[in-house]
């Protein structure tokens, strides 16, 4: 990977990490965005929608109320689908799906740890300029503001950064080692995971009420859709 | 749109920039009503405009949260009630009672139904063939629901000041609250065995059937042990215990 795709994939990962809490929430960091433009960036598109969808369905296990803390999958799938096509050496092939999840989950978690640790700081920062936030000062305000906004873009690079590294870290230490049927087993393993959450996660969303047979009626067409192409 | 109200509208997109677990979106909210409470700065303002503009700008950063998109109503409608010269006390008791019903509206509204349908809808898309026209579908259909409902939020707030419940009232807002969860039970539903069928293409013979049999385990396990397992660590698990059987199984 050239170090030009590499700092447009860490721009793509900052963007996308920025986005899903700060700055501007125009869901550019769902995966199913992230996932497509990283490929792209890669040449790849084909993986990055693969993954994609994957951490889309991941991302329905999720639901970002009030101070909730959970996994952060925007930069998570940026890191994924670079893992996966250095692994599966961007053919289109399935190969490097498993280890794509693998390197996104661990960064979806190391994401989420980032983002409690840097509103504890803008909690000490805003601490510490109390005296002239109750003054009134607004250039204190929009400064405290802007400083929190740089905090999180600098979080959002330092976790595509690592999620970029532990891709390549896997992909030297697992690639070789493993025959193509561990491959297909690791595959198996982040599809089925990423199915089992999107389905769990939509059931609690939609509960016992009548939400269920809409969403039973959904799966039967879906089903039905799925089964006649 | 006033000059004042389009620059509140652009700082109310990073709302959430400065968020920390003590005033949460305090401070975000104080940065998107100030451009509103320039004018308090006047003389006409019984010559003490300065004094309470500052007190105004120091209340607006008090302790805030509700769900982002909604917090322009919250914006307007303290800025209103600064302009009118409510008592500061009136101020606080309003933002204080506005944070539960916009989170609540907001995350049922947006987070459990506007965004999961439109992600479904994305994911039908993509499986279904449609590649980057579903992504740029997505965006533009979100992102229509998501401005819009910015700028309502904003302008009901600033229209209503101290009547703001009345906006949270609104026909139109009850109705698509009602809608958008059977709507996106729907498409999530749909899109589920569509993404399903998408990921498991490239899987042939036994892989296809242990795909089927691990989602059908994991969902149980998931579902059994809701609220302690989540999706993530279900993932790591099965991915943990899958390496394991490649490095046994050669």
């Amino acid at each position: 990977m050239s170090l030009e795709t590499l700092l447009l994939l860490l721009a793509w990962g900052t963007l996308v990490g920025l986005d899903l809490v700060s700055v501007p929430q125009v869901m550019i960091a769902r995966p199913i965005v992230a996932g497509p433009v990283a490929g792209a960036i890669l040449g790849d598109p084909w993986t990055g929608f693969a993954l994609g969808v994957l951490f889309e369905l991941f991302q329905y296990d999720v639901l970002p109320v009030g101070a909730a803390r959970y996994p952060e999958y925007g930069p998570a799938t940026v890191a994924a689908v670079s893992a996966a096509h250095a692994a599966g050496g961007g053919g289109g092939e399935a190969l490097g799906i498993g280890l794509g999840a693998l390197v996104g989950l661990v960064t979806g978690m190391m994401g989420g740890t980032s983002m409690h640790l840097v509103r504890r700081l803008n909690a000490r920062a805003t601490h510490a300029a109390n005296e002239r936030l109750e003054a009134g000062d607004a250039r204190v305000l929009v400064r405290l503001h802007l400083a929190g906004i740089l905090r999180d873009a600098t979080r959002a690079a330092l976790v595509t950064a690592l999620g970029l590294g532990l891709g390549q870290l896997a992909r030297a230490l697992v690639v070789g080692a493993l025959t193509v049927r561990g491959v297909t087993l690791l595959d198996v393993a982040a599809v089925s995971a990423g199915i089992a959450a999107g389905a769990a996660g939509t059931l609690r969303l939609v509960g016992r009420g009548p939400g269920l047979r809409w969403f039973a009626a959904g799966v039967v067409g879906g089903a039905a859709v799925a089964w006649l192409r | 749109m006033t000059p004042a109200l389009g620059k509140s509208l652009l700082r109310l997109f990073t709302v959430q920039g400065s968020y920390d677990y003590e005033r949460m979106q305090g401070i975000g909210v104080g940065v998107a009503e100030e451009p509103l409470l320039r004018d308090l700065r006047a003389a006409a303002n019984g010559g003490g405009g300065g004094a309470a503009y500052r007190a105004a700008v120091a209340r607006s950063a008090h302790f805030f949260n509700a769900h982002p998109y909604l917090c322009g109503l919250a914006v307007g409608a303290a800025a209103r009630a600064e302009h009118e010269g409510v008592p500061p006390a009136q101020v606080e008791r309003l933002r204080a009672a506005l944070c539960g019903p916009l989170g609540s509206l907001g995350d049922r509204l947006v987070w459990a139904g506007w965004l999961p349908l439109m992600s479904a809808l994305a994911l039908i898309g993509v499986a279904l063939g449609g590649g980057w026209r579903a992504i740029i579908g997505f965006l533009a259909l979100y992102n229509a629901g998501h401005v819009a409902l910015r700028w309502w939020a904003l302008r009901a707030g600033w229209a209503h000041g101290m009547g703001v419940a009345a906006a949270l009232h609104q026909p139109v807002l009850q109705r698509a609250a009602a809608l958008s969860g059977p709507a996106m039970a729907l498409a999530v539903g749909a899109a589920l065995p569509l993404a399903a069928q998408y990921l498991s293409g490239a899987f042939t013979g036994w892989s296809r059937g242990a795909v089927a049999v691990v989602a059908a385990g994991g969902f149980a396990l998931l579902w059994w042990r809701r609220g302690k397992l989540t999706g993530l660590r279900l993932g790591l698990a099965l991915l943990a215990v899958a390496a394991l059987a490649a490095g046994l199984w050669r």
